[in-house]
């Protein structure tokens, strides 16, 4: 084999290869975390119109928009699985998981940089299956599927016979495998690559909270895919009968198989926005994170008992009681580590140098919304409740709070901190914080009104309502004007940031933002740490 | 690279387990409701070796048909009163109103589903497969019993009514016909 000095591949410097091969071959994790984050913002419009379109269908009593009334429902299923697949999980584990977790443990690049190439254009594939899925027939009522993301036999299998639920699956199934591959590459990294003296427990919190949520890819995801393959051969003629009563399967066991990822999976897109928050709440109250070991091991915690409490999503099959009492117990059980964090959070902005800079607002209101979301989750954690609850607007209302609140505004919060960084350009904070204002009010203008409507017994999934509802329902739809309106913001302070490219420093959020991404130029060279970096015993976290 | 690769396949292992647990959850679910009675699952015995006790219990029974199946399937008898551990008879009564021969094969459950473990049959047409010709009427026995066991655990105390329920679905139309179009294939009564 010859010898190829770091000069001779083109690479050793900081030239860059041509725009094709930088695009579409690329390995480097910068590059790459990049293209997932363009493909997170492109998604988030996608599933965003869907959203949007059902708002204004539910805007008052009535069919307005929906003539075809089978289009909701598949409005309603693909807004799910786009924002859950293809916006949340690409923006916090392929874009700032890529960008961030090399640079912040001291490495190079990832470990498997080919396998990142693969992992990220798997997506674009599973995203135009998804899209397909649109326009071919899915059931004798129209094009499309429209069995909710869930996905529950029999609906999606005799229920909805046209091809259209296979190009769901053959989507979902690349997405998938897409996410396990980069599970494998980033626990491989984070175990094996960090820098000379920066041990398990001095890693960021960042790169710990992509540790765990990798773990939790790798042992859910895999079952997705065996539920989704059983799907695949239950759909076709002649075919198994996994959740088939009348061929001795059980369409139960599809929802333990589905909720044994679906839940673990909740934890997978909200983990990593734990991560983000927790160096911005550190970097603007100029403390070291409180508790650092207890933060770090309560993601831990909260990925272990993740994996045992899937059933409160079923608690109306029809369980015994004492699976229930069991799974309520268990379920509760998570509101510890999530306590822990909370309170470390709080703990850590208490004495401290605050500074209002943007991201920061965007995690003091992730931390606000995320409890308001997470005492509605205990509500429902009761399973005496949820029978009254299961399946309305106040289960849509605590999901969206932890999802569309928690996780959206961790991807917001780590998008505004890191920016100048990434592109090494700064936005206009008057900007970025009227959208950080207008999306604040109108995300809860659009949720807050649907805990009512759920108490009043509105059910979720439905194009229509009664009278009744309509107040409330204007209120929401209101909202998501507003929120409208706050997304157009988003680009206009995203265009303007890259237009007017006002240079920022290498560390221009100064005292405070202490991990290694901070001690880099920005953007970070094409290759970083020529020299690896070495982490003594008394740097702080 | 050498411990790249190693960690990499390991993790990779860990992937393929976890996806052939997902494939094995099927037999394991099924071994699972058998053992525990979850979901009702009832026993199956050769005899009844139960002995009698002064305890009764009402049997009442219950009939479903899959959408679609042309079958009229009733119990012949609404409820029956035994006593723990002797054996009760019913009969079920099905008639094909189509002009095909259909086979079918029931499913069946008890609620509540907590004395599905003590719940036992030694004869039923739900063992088997089930073919009626056009017209044909055949009346179907039941022979079951609870098992004095019911007695021992304090749990299942306050059970005085079992009730049995079976679903029928027709398996021809599973096999040929291509998947019709149905809201629900089962009309079930859910425990």
């Amino acid at each position: 084999m010859a010898v190829i000095g770091a000069d001779d591949t083109g690479y050793g410097h900081d030239d860059k290869p041509g725009f094709f091969a930088r695009w579409f071959y690329s390995t480097n994790h910068k590059d790459i975390g990049t293209l997932y984050l363009i493909f997170a913002i492109f998604s988030g419009i996608v599933g965003g119109y869907l959203s949007f379109m059902m708002r204004l269908e539910l805007g008052e009593p009535g069919v307005q928009i929906f003539e075809d009334l089978h289009t909701y429902n598949v409005f309603v299923s693909m807004h799910g699985l786009i924002m859950i697949f293809f916006m949340v999980m690409p923006a916090v584990i392929g874009g700032f998981g890529n960008w961030f977790v090399p640079i912040m443990i001291g490495a190079p690049d990832m470990a498997f940089p080919r396998m990142n190439n693969l992992s990220f254009w798997l997506l674009p594939v599973a995203l135009i299956c998804l899209l397909i899925s649109f326009f071919v027939p899915g059931s004798a009522s129209g094009n499309g599927f429209g069995g909710g993301w869930v996905m529950y036999p029999p609906l999606s299998t005799t229920g909805s016979p046209g091809p259209s639920f296979d190009f769901i699956i053959i989507g979902l199934l690349a997405a998938g495998f897409s996410s396990i591959f980069g599970a494998i590459n980033f626990i491989t990294t984070i175990l094996n690559m960090r820098a000379p003296g920066m041990t398990i427990h001095k890693m960021p919190l960042f790169a710990w909270s992509v540790l765990v949520t990798a773990a939790l890819l790798l042992l859910a995801l895999p079952v997705l895919a065996a539920a989704l393959f059983m799907l695949l051969t239950d759909r076709i003629e002649g075919g198994t009968g996994f959740f088939d009563p009348a061929r001795g399967g059980d369409p139960e066991m599809f929802q333990h198989l589905f909720w044994f990822f679906g839940h673990p999976e909740v934890y997978i897109m909200i983990l990593p926005a734990f991560g983000i928050v927790s160096h911005v709440v550190s970097t603007f109250s100029k403390k070291p994170i409180f508790g650092y070991l207890g933060m770090a091991y309560a993601m831990v915690a909260i990925g272990v008992v993740g994996f045992v409490v899937w059933a409160h999503h079923m608690y109306t099959v029809g369980m015994d009681v004492n699976l229930k009492a069991y799974f309520l117990a268990a379920t509760l059980v998570i509101a510890v580590p999530t306590g822990v964090k909370i309170f470390s959070w709080l703990a850590t902005m208490w004495g401290g140098s605050i500074r209002f800079t943007i991201p920061m607002m965007w995690a003091i209101a992730f931390i606000f919304l995320f409890v308001i979301g997470g005492v509605t989750g205990v509500v429902l954690a009761n399973a005496g409740i949820d029978v009254a609850l299961h399946d309305t607007y106040y289960v849509v209302a605590h999901f969206h709070y932890v999802l569309s609140m928690g996780a959206v505004f961790g991807i917001f919060c780590g998008f505004t901190y890191w920016f100048g960084k990434m592109f090494g350009v700064q936005y206009n904070k008057w900007l970025a914080g009227a959208h950080f204002w207008t999306f604040f009010i109108g995300v809860n203008l659009i949720f807050f009104p649907q805990h009512f409507l759920g108490m009043q017994g509105m059910p979720r999934r439905y194009v229509d309502y009664p009278e009744e509802f309509a107040y409330f329902n204007s209120i929401s739809t209101m909202g998501a004007y507003l929120t409208l309106a706050s997304v157009v913001l988003f680009f206009v302070w995203l265009a303007e940031a890259l237009i007017v490219r006002r240079k920022v420093e290498d560390n221009y959020w100064g005292e405070g933002a202490n991990t290694l991404e901070w001690t880099l130029s920005s953007p970070p060279p094409y290759h970083q740490f020529n020299q690896l970096p070495v982490i003594k015993d008394d740097d702080g976290h | 690279m050498t411990r790249h690769k190693l960690t990499a396949r390991i993790l990779i292992g860990v992937a393929v387990a976890m996806l052939g647990l997902g494939f094995a959850s099927k037999p394991l679910y099924d071994t699972f409701c058998k053992v525990t009675g979850y979901g009702g699952t009832t026993k199956q015995a050769e005899t009844n070796l139960s002995e009698i006790l002064d305890r009764k219990v009402n049997i009442y029974f219950d009939s479903n048909v899959q959408v679609g199946l042309p079958w009229d399937f009733k119990p012949e008898q609404v409820k029956l009163t035994v006593n723990v551990g002797q054996s009760g008879l019913a009969y079920y009564k099905v008639k094909n109103t189509s002009d095909r021969a259909i086979t079918g094969t029931a499913t069946y459950n008890v609620t509540p589903t907590k004395a599905a473990p003590f719940f036992i049959k030694t004869e039923c047409f739900c063992f088997t497969e089930q073919r009626i010709e056009p017209g044909q009427e055949i009346s179907f026995p039941v022979l079951f019993h609870v098992d004095s066991q019911i007695d021992e655990d304090k749990r299942l105390k306050d059970v005085r009514d079992i009730t049995l329920s079976y679903t029928f679905f027709d398996i021809d139309d599973e096999k040929n016909a291509k998947p019709s179009v149905q809201l629900s294939g089962v009309k079930e009564s859910l425990n």
